[in-house]
């Protein structure tokens, strides 16, 4: 009788402990996510996962803030549109007729964020840094700087220098002198940023960092008062946290992205098709590639065996968008392809008759199983992809199936990064999925200089960056060069230049273009207002890319939702 | 005294060999730090010219001419001095630092979970195996299922329900971000809340390793003569479970419990991952993914030290404990 009155009895207890845990838990976890996020704070999810290391050393390869936001360039310069340069720390600038030599009227009255006024001599000073220290200058300023006074500096070079602009006058960060004189700039991690910038670090941990407005910004305070920047572990805890509504903006695919509007209260998404996906291809036998794909032949019919709506639709939801042969983007850039290309754009659907058409005329015939040979040798190729890109494999798996009907049989091999990394760039592949990349500004110079110089390439075995379709042409060197020393203004000699390298590059097509693909951002449009909209896209509305981000932070208005 | 000295020859010897693999496996995998820096850069929509990849080549110093045993010495000579190099991916931070930063979070939470499952499932082991044949029996195929559930599924269903659902737990993270580390009792108040889900998955994924292997023991110690003529002494119940029984039956637990404190450094890269947790299971797949050699060597090192010293303390316990072990054969 007793035991069994006892048992009840601690029962009971355990009950009511439990049921008041269950409540304190409940209370505490709303309680602190009402207090870490206000109306006016942006709360940014970048990818980062794991533990931020502090580093906020603007030339450091492994900074993870302040480029923009704290430290600032001359001019901001956005590779999405061509319209004019947005005045910051500079507010003119000129070229000589030459382009040896580029002057730039800075903005009186800037202070930099520990209360010391901005001068010409700071200029000097971060521009003679890069020259001394070249494991810091990865733009490659190889010019002398001098300041006329206090707010006039001149920058030469002793040669042409018009493609170096967008480096110098919006991609290279104006530090302070009397801080910097006494650094290391390839050590030291700037634990106490000091900046002209809209923003200054006022807070810092291993799992989040804030960074605050600036009150005396040249440009007034942004309304914005604070970017907090979390960490979580990938593009799944990211979506969750979307889910949650515990991030303002972050950048990256998430389920159902046609519906984020509906799916997310409040958030809303943008697409911005940047990212050229092509098949690279080890396409010079000069060079010492091997394989089917050094034949120009095989490459033009895999670019016309291709169904690009299907891949579209099966692997990218539809975010993808049309593709130009000249990689010249079909966006901004859609009156630099050249006229006499006989197709400015990826046709959208495969052309079986072309691409046989052109095995056929190149020497191939159809064996026994329906694939292609050549002097006893099958068109097979292996393409490379990264194990996890998910969304590359299954374009690969669909273009297999549709190559497969022309004849072309392909192999998709997945490995790790860091081995696909390698095999591309030391040219042991024969096709790899990847995309070119865009230079500073809006100019296809950037991408055919990079993907298409043979400055930039190198003999099988040494590991090239760029160039790894190791394309050699003189004409497209030729015309790379006349480049260089155009004026930007010169429209008409520059597409000229434009109209040598595309005819080259689709003639020969180094790199098969697939689609552009679409870099997608959800961002909390009920919080703040001025996002970029694809009408009005004044900067790259990736929260990763810096400057860009740091434009959108100062437009933004907090709603007061 | 000859048992020790050999013993410790032994793990000299073990060391060393170690200290050779961490500089060797690193070293076979493919792509350079450069590369894939570059290759990540270029990913994230990073201008990559050849001038960046010239200056990141200088400054990270990715292409070393140096031969290779030249580089193995020099590692070695290093790794006394308790120099461990500089971090790529952490660039400019060194070694010992990025470790020194993550190594308490994961000796916690892993350390913890460790001991928390270590003595639930002892415990319950004894309880099992003392009555067999009851309903107790079924926990034993309970937490073995539990221990054979694939274990990122079980975090999963755990964030799925605890933190999503219901949200008494937080999913992510080792504490709230808005609170300053330190030895407050609201941090480390944070901190626990943060830890339990992780901890959890790990008790609920190891419990039944423990639980099966004490049970098995209880039975087979049960059926000892020792245990009969404590019964025939007529000692209580109670008694004879935990002096007699549960006593000898635990030999073999312990030995296990030590060799899995040295594996609570290496931490536990899938629950770190899961919740996103800043310990150094998750710097190590980072090391791993940006070909960050020092990084790798490093923690390597931190893993190998810490379960050979484990082994070494259970060898010289066990000599202590069981003089069967101590004679020359």
């Amino acid at each position: 009788m007793f035991l069994h009155s006892s048992r009840t009895r601690s029962l009971a207890v355990a009950a009511i402990v439990a049921t008041a845990a269950l409540a304190l838990t409940g209370c505490t976890s709303s309680g602190s996510s009402s207090s870490s996020s206000s109306a006016d704070t942006l709360i940014a999810y970048t990818g980062q996962s794991g533990d931020y290391q502090i580093n906020f050393n603007p030339y450091s390869p492994s900074s993870i803030g302040g480029i923009g936001t704290i430290f600032e360039g001359l001019f901001f310069i956005t590779n999405v549109n061509s319209a004019p340069y947005t005045p910051l720390l500079g507010t003119d600038y000129t070229w000589s007729d030459d382009g040896t030599q580029l002057d730039v009227t800075l903005r009186e009255g800037v202070t930099w964020s520990d209360g010391e006024a901005f001068t010409a001599d700071d200029v000097v000073f971060t521009f003679n840094m890069l020259l001394d220290t070249p494991s810091i200058n990865t733009g490659g300023f190889d010019g002398t700087v001098t300041a006329a006074d206090d707010t006039h500096v001149t920058f030469t070079w002793t040669h042409p220098a018009f493609v170096d602009g967008p480096t110098v006058l919006g991609r290279s960060y104006i530090v302070p002198e009397h801080i910097w004189k006494d650094v290391d700039p390839t050590t030291d991690v700037m634990e106490k940023p000091v900046g002209t910038g809209a923003f200054a670090l006022t807070n810092f941990k291993a799992q989040a960092f804030t960074l605050s407005a600036n009150p005396t910004y040249w440009d007034g305070e942004p309304k914005v008062k604070a970017v907090r920047y979390l960490s979580l572990s990938g593009n799944t805890a990211g979506a969750d946290a979307l889910a949650a509504g515990t991030i303002d903006w972050q950048t990256g695919p998430v389920p159902d992205i046609k519906n984020v509007s509906k799916n997310y209260q409040g958030y809303d998404a943008i697409t911005v098709p940047q990212n050229q996906m092509i098949l690279a291809t080890c396409s010079s036998a000069e060079l010492g590639c091997t394989g089917p794909q050094t034949d120009p032949a095989v490459r033009q019919a895999i670019y016309y065996a291709m169904d690009r709506d299907q891949a579209n639709s099966l692997a990218f939801e539809d975010t993808a968008s049309e593709i130009s042969p000249s990689f010249a983007l079909t966006t901004s850039q859609s009156d630099l392809i050249s006229s006499s290309l006989e197709e400015p754009i990826a046709p959208s659907s495969p052309d079986v008759a072309t691409s046989d058409a052109l095995l056929t005329g190149a020497g191939w015939a159809k064996g026994a199983d329906g694939i292609y040979a050549k002097d006893g040798e099958k068109l097979s190729l292996t393409v490379e992809v990264v194990t996890g890109w998910t969304d590359y494999i299954t374009a690969l798996d669909t273009i297999k199936q549709q190559l497969k009907t022309a004849g072309i049989d392909i192999t998709v091999a997945q490995s790790s990064w860091n081995e696909w990394t390698d095999k591309k760039g030391k040219g042991n592949y024969q096709l790899a999925i990847d995309s070119l990349g865009q230079g500073p500004a809006s100019d296809p110079y950037y991408l055919y200089n990079n993907y298409f110089s043979t400055a930039n390439t190198a003999a099988v075995g040494t590991s090239v960056s760029l160039n790894i379709g190791r394309f050699s042409d003189a004409n497209v060197d030729a015309a790379l060069t006349v480049l260089k020393a155009t004026n930007p203004a010169d429209t008409a000699t520059r597409q000229a230049q434009f109209d040598i390298i595309q005819a080259s590059i689709v003639e020969n097509m180094p790199y098969i273009p697939i689609m552009t693909g679409g870099t997608t951002s959800e961002f909390h449009s009920a919080k703040f207002s001025g996002w970029p909209t694809l009408d009005d896209l004044y900067a790259f509305p990736a929260i990763w890319a810096s400057p860009d981000n740091s434009q959108i932070f100062k437009t933004l208005v907090p709603t007061g939702k | 005294m000859n048992y020790f000295l050999r013993k410790l020859g032994f793990y000299a010897i073990a060391l060393w060999a170690a200290l050779t693999l961490n500089f060797m496996i690193p070293r076979l995998l493919p792509g350079n730090p450069v590369d894939i820096l570059l290759a990540k850069l270029q990913q994230r929509g990073g201008i990559v010219t050849a001038e960046t990849r010239r200056a990141y080549e200088l400054l990270l110093g990715g292409n070393s001419d140096q031969p290779l045993i030249a580089q193995y010495w020099d590692y070695l000579v290093n790794v006394f001095h308790g120099d461990l190099g500089v971090s790529v991916t952490y660039f400019p931070a060194p070694v010992s630092e990025v470790i020194a930063a993550s190594l308490p979070w994961t000796i916690m939470l892993v350390g913890i979970a460790t001991i928390l499952s270590t003595i639930l499932g002892v415990g319950l082991g004894a309880i099992v195996g003392w009555k067999p044949g009851t309903w107790l029996d079924s926990l034993v195929p309970a937490t073995t299922l539990l221990a054979a559930v694939p274990y990122f599924w079980l975090a999963l269903i755990l964030v799925y329900a605890f933190a999503t659902t219901w949200r008494l737990f937080p999913g992510q993270g080792g504490y709230d971000v808005v609170l300053d580390p330190g030895w407050s009792w609201e941090f480390i108040g944070s901190a626990v809340k943060y830890g339990f889900l992780p901890a959890l998955t790990i008790v609920i994924a190891s419990i039944g390793g423990w639980l099966l292997g004490m049970r098995n023991m209880m039975v087979s110690t049960l059926s000892e003569d020792y245990i009969l003529t404590a019964e025939a002494k007529g000692l209580r119940n109670g008694k004879i479970l935990r002096s007699y029984a549960a006593r000898n039956a635990m030999l073999p637990s312990i030995a296990g419990f030590a060799i899995s404190l040295g594996f609570v450094v290496s931490g536990s890269i899938v629950t770190e991952q899961v919740f996103s947790y800043p310990g150094i299971g998750s710097k190590l797949l980072t090391a791993v993914t940006n070909n960050d050699y020092a990084l790798m060597q490093g923690i390597f090192l931190y893993i190998t030290l810490a379960v050979l010293g484990a082994n070494l303390v259970v060898d010289i316990l066990y000599g202590f404990i069981d003089p069967r072990t101590r004679a020359k054969s």
